[in-house]
């Protein structure tokens, strides 16, 4: 039982470096002077922040990672506000529009965003919306996810807290921001993050909607280095690293908000 | 009086609810609803950007069916969603169970194996190009192979690493719906001297059936709209051998300016998975009547 308990744990180990190693060989890649030796096995010196100051002054990457961080944080605020007042207002309020709002999230969950790519594209083309940052942002200024996570969250809330704010005669849009939105905290905080890590991975837009390079964002930059630099594998990896850092920082701290997100309707009924 | 009072707050309430609501509304319409009928109207249409779409039908959808490459597409993504998420969900299962169990060390373990799947996808794909470059990490542990360049490999070797990217991912979600099942169960199991094996197929696999159905659904939709590997490890190539349905769209659009008939692909990729999310729930109901 000890042993077979003991090998289990070292088929784990084994397991998980296996799934590390191409992580380790990221940093050694990422660490090397040069393009001499591709494996990713072994450190030859230590170059990484040679490497890194190398691309942050050598070209536009400043210019990207300022970008991606503009357009992630304005999408990320900006959907958490949207996705808040719609997911309260949906799970505690009567009003005209309900059941709207409600058939709009439900068909948004359903269509994937292949389909509405092509006419979004079309229409911001015909308003002179593409290569700008308003063209970056506007397609993901709200989420279904977003409004349905907050609406399971705010269905929780215990009718007393609302029912006695208002006999004490506060104002609902009062109601909302001093009494709902604290309590909600977790669940703004799973779509803050979730839609951060989503723009700070989007490609396929900015690769659509942005062709000027003063608009590229940290995905694109990262797609056509080779383009750039020729094919410097050492600092493109490095790059490719300093991409990673950020999310797996944030993951770090907000891990549990990450998990409740992912895992919201898997176990839970 | 209480009548009056009773009205006037409906009123504030109502007008607070719309007000929350709108920009939402609004949104939802402009970037959702609208674009999916639009997107429904260009497929009947042929339109290269320049001047109106011009009406032709469903001339869009017999051109599909006639074509070869779009089949070839088709293949090619029903292989990659079959060899993504069949390996991926049995890998992750078997190590989750271990897994799942108490300890410092597993919990630290948790956390690891968790790790790629946390890494943007851009990123990672990017450290995949140079583990496939020639001298690369797969030419050293593998032998040297032509890894994407070789319409017989190129496949497998896009496979082999999402596998790797997102099976974490489904190891963290069984991981928590085992620790959700009740210790009892297995505890009775074994006294019943049930072996390992048996009680992770006669037990465990049985009641993760929720579980089951919904990374079932997220892996399979999730793969049918997967773009990112093929469009930067191989381009779709070599010879369309990795041209997955949602590159061939995008190369339709944005390299041939066929925008109808790009329209009508992603209308044909919709219904796919509408088709298959309606299945899975028919059977989640029918599983629970």
């Amino acid at each position: 039982m000890r042993i077979s308990r003991a090998l289990t744990t070292l088929a784990l180990i084994g397991f998980v470096a296996l799934m590390l190693l191409p992580l380790y060989s990221m940093v050694v890649l990422a660490s090397a002077p040069d393009d001499s030796d591709l494996s990713g096995l072994r450190f030859h010196g230590f170059a990484l922040f040679d490497n890194i100051g190398q691309i942050m002054t050598d070209g536009r990457f400043p210019r990207y990672l300022l970008n991606s961080v503009l357009i992630a944080s304005a999408v990320s605020v900006l959907d958490v506000a949207i996705s808040a007042a719609a997911g309260y207002a949906l799970a505690r309020l009567r009003f005209p529009g309900r059941a709207a709002l409600l058939n709009l999230v439900i068909i948004a969950l359903s269509l994937t965003p292949a389909v509405v790519m092509i006419p979004v594209f079309v229409a911001l083309s015909e308003i002179g919306w593409l290569n700008s940052y308003q063209g970056l942002i506007a397609p993901f200024l709200a989420s279904a996810l977003g409004v349905f996570l907050v609406r399971q969250f705010a269905l929780g809330i215990p009718a007393q807290m609302l029912h006695a704010a208002r006999v004490d005669g506060a104002g609902e849009l009062r109601i909302f921001f001093l009494i709902a939105v604290p309590l909600l905290r977790p669940a703004l905080l799973t779509v803050l993050l979730l839609q951060f890590l989503a723009q700070w991975d989007n490609l396929i837009w900015p690769l659509i909607a942005a062709s000027e390079q003063e608009l590229w964002t940290l995905p694109l930059a990262l797609s056509s280095f080779e383009g750039e630099h020729g094919i410097v594998y050492h600092l493109q990896t490095a790059a490719a690293l300093l991409s990673i850092l950020p999310p797996l920082a944030l993951f770090a701290l907000l891990q549990r908000y990450y998990v409740s997100g992912l895992t919201l309707g898997g176990i839970k009924r | 009086m209480t009548r009056v009072m009773t009205r006037s707050m409906t009123g504030s309430e109502a007008r607070a609810g719309a007000g929350l609501a709108a920009p939402a509304i609004v949104y939802f319409v402009l970037f959702w609803a609208l674009p999916a009928l639009a997107a429904l109207y260009l497929s009947f249409t042929s339109y290269d950007l320049s001047g109106t779409p011009e009406w032709v039908g469903l001339e869009n959808y017999r051109q599909m069916w006639a074509n070869d490459e779009f089949w070839a597409s088709v293949r090619v993504t029903l292989l990659y969603t079959v060899f993504a998420v069949g390996p991926t969900i049995v890998i992750a299962l078997v190590v989750a169970v271990p897994l799942a169990k108490p300890g410092r060390l597993r919990a630290w373990l948790r956390g690891l194996v968790f790790i790629p799947a946390v890494m943007p996808l851009v990123g990672a794909t990017v450290l995949w190009q140079v583990i496939y470059s020639t001298g690369g990490l797969a030419d050293t542990l593998a032998g040297a192979h032509p890894w994407l360049t070789d319409s017989g490999y190129a496949i497998w070797a896009l496979l082999v690493m999402v596998i790797w990217k997102y099976v974490g991912l489904y190891v963290i979600i069984f991981v928590a719906g085992l620790q959700a099942l009740s210790a009892n169960v297995f505890e009775a199991a074994a006294i019943d001297g049930a072996r390992a094996l048996r009680t992770f197929f006669l037990v465990t696999v049985p009641l993760l059936r929720r579980t089951f159905t919904f990374v079932i659904v997220v892996a399979v939709t999730g793969a049918m709209q997967s773009f990112v590997p093929a469009y930067l490890l191989t381009k779709g190539g070599p010879v369309n051998a990795t041209q997955v349905l949602p590159l061939y769209l995008y190369n339709n659009a944005f390299s041939y300016s066929r925008f109808g008939y790009a329209s009508a692909i992603a209308i044909v990729l919709l219904v796919a998975l509408l088709v298959f999310a309606f299945t899975q729930f028919k059977l989640i109901r029918s599983d629970e009547e």
